[in-house]
């Protein structure tokens, strides 16, 4: 008894299993920080579709419906690679001299020195960037929509008591845009925690990949991986993580509904 | 001395000039000139339509007028561009301008978000930049004033329509404005709750303050103006002492409308 659980705490303890539970860090950045970024660049984009200028409108409606319809694999693909040889490419035309080229063997980049490594951190930031700029594409409808959904009254009062553009809009039109983007958000929210599974794509270590190693059958004894085909206890626990994450996330949108809906969501005097 | 002192009396806080205003194909205002002067109560009534909101929307530019010119206490807002391009031209004036306008809505308009007694400190707060200290004890008052103290940290939505609208006089009152305008203040109400804001600005017009007041009360209007001005279809059609205007009626439109009025 005591050694069986000798061996699940060294088994559950072991150099790589610990390695697995801190790439939940990966994860729970990426959805953090693409969050975020989904807001900031729904809010940019509700602003662009607002705008009284037409080529800004046609920008954030372009933005909107078009990056809405690409998949968020695809995307994820195409967007850090796409901006990684982008980079590449303008430190290329300012370093590479004709000899660095013709000494280049590689395709890719045009020579040595324009190189531009990028270990996981950088890969964690451009992939929450790409999850910022897809949902944020989600996000751009749904705030539009709620800024629309702002009594017209209320901005005019605001207006009328001589507070400049910047302050309706953000005193007035922005403060009770949320009580009408929230449900909405609170979707987009959950679609990019569900998208923070695709960090493998990007040579991120993260918890998919490692309960994938981790549950291959393998015959170590020496390294205490003794198993057969466990993937699907692995992907069990990710079922959890999940599952908690949406959980929590429900918690916190309750509590942030009920912080920006007061007065606004009547309650009884 | 005397004579700077009756001019300074009857100094012309609002004074519109020729204002022309349309909607699309159709002329709101044909060519309004009135002024209020200093402690003035103006009240402007006639039918739905004749053009009553637009012209007391015009005063603090929340319609831009297509031309003509509106003077707040000696300085003429500025605009620029012509039809239907007209705007205004210096936000800072405007926005001077309207933080020392009163305005008081038919549909109250207070900011949901915002608790009464915030709603009340938000522009002295926010487009005055007075003192949080000062301007809290003064919107107490106000809102005391006003007869709901007691709801001052309670949200608009929990408060009667005749409790938000005195709400939102307090809102006015508290930015110490130059003028009170007033449009349809009590048209959104039940009966038994007009009496109360009526109530209200009643004391208001008691006191002195200038005030421009769109309404559909006809006894109100008589009760509590210094003039009358009866707009129809877009122009003065007769304007006068309520005396005047109700007591010894010219134009038969304005009869007309009176005995309309009279049976409802």
């Amino acid at each position: 008894m005591s050694d069986d659980f000798a061996f699940w705490l060294s088994y559950l303890t072991n150099g790589k299993h610990l390695t697995w539970y801190a790439s939940f860090q990966f994860t729970v950045f990426a959805a953090a920080f693409g969050g975020t970024l989904a807001v900031v660049f729904g809010l940019i984009g509700a602003t662009l579709k607002n705008s009284r200028f037409l080529p800004l409108r046609i920008i954030g409606t372009i933005y909107s419906s078009i990056v809405r319809g690409v998949p968020d694999v695809l995307f994820f693909l195409f967007f850090p690679l796409a901006f990684e040889q982008g980079v590449e490419w303008i430190i290329a035309s300012q370093v590479c001299s004709p000899e660095m080229i013709a000494a280049q063997s590689a395709a890719w980049p045009p020579c040595k020195d324009a190189n531009w490594f990028l270990g996981t951190p950088e890969y964690l930031v451009l992939a929450s960037v790409s999850l910022g700029l897809v949902y944020g594409a989600f996000a751009t409808n749904v705030i539009h929509g709620a800024l629309r959904s702002v009594p017209q009254g209320q901005l005019e009062a605001a207006r009328a008591y001589g507070m400049s553009a910047n302050q309706v809009l953000w005193r007035v039109h922005i403060r009770q845009m949320w009580v009408y983007a929230l449900p909405g958000l609170s979707n987009v929210w959950m679609l990019i925690i569900k998208a923070t599974s695709l960090l493998s794509l990007l040579q991120i270590a993260d918890i998919v990949l490692w309960a994938d190693r981790l549950g291959a059958p393998n015959f170590l004894p020496a390294v205490g991986l003794v198993h057969g085909d466990w993937r699907w206890r692995y992907y069990l626990v990710l079922f959890v993580f999940y599952i908690l994450v949406t959980w929590i996330s429900e918690k916190g949108f309750d509590a942030i509904m009920r912080r920006a809906g007061r007065g606004i969501l009547s309650e009884a005097p | 001395m005397a004579q700077a002192a009756a001019a300074a009396e009857k100094w012309p806080v609002v004074a519109i000039r020729d204002l022309h205003k349309s909607f699309g194909n159709l002329d709101v205002l044909k060519g309004i000139s009135f002024s209020a002067r200093e402690g003035e109560v103006v009240s402007l009534i006639g039918s739905s339509g004749s053009g009553k909101s637009t012209l007391l929307r015009c005063i603090n530019m929340l319609e831009v007028p297509d031309s003509g010119t509106v003077t707040i206490d000696g300085e003429e807002i500025s605009l620029r561009g012509s039809k239907p391009r007209r705007q205004i031209a210096d936000e800072n004036q405007i926005r001077r301008i309207r933080s020392e306008l009163g305005m008081v809505f038919q549909s109250f308009n207070l900011w949901a978000h915002l608790t009464i007694l915030e709603n009340v400190m938000e522009a002295p707060l926010i487009v005055q930049r007075r003192p949080r200290g000062e301007v809290h004890e003064e919107a107490l008052a106000m809102l005391a004033k006003v007869g709901i103290r007691e709801k001052s940290d309670s949200y608009p939505a929990q408060l009667s329509g005749g409790q938000q609208q005195r709400a939102a006089i307090a809102r006015a009152l508290c930015i110490n404005p130059r003028v009170m305008l007033f449009d349809e203040p009590t048209s959104a109400l039940d009966p038994e709750l007009e009496v109360e804001v009526l109530r209200v600005i009643k004391v208001l017009a008691d006191e002195g303050r200038t005030m421009i007041l769109v309404t559909h009360d006809m006894e109100f209007a008589r009760s509590v103006s210094d003039r009358v001005i009866f707009l129809h279809q877009g122009l003065i059609e007769e304007e006068g002492t309520p005396d005047e205007v109700f007591g010894a009626t010219k134009s038969t439109r304005l009869k007309q409308f009176l005995n309309a009025a009279h049976h409802q």
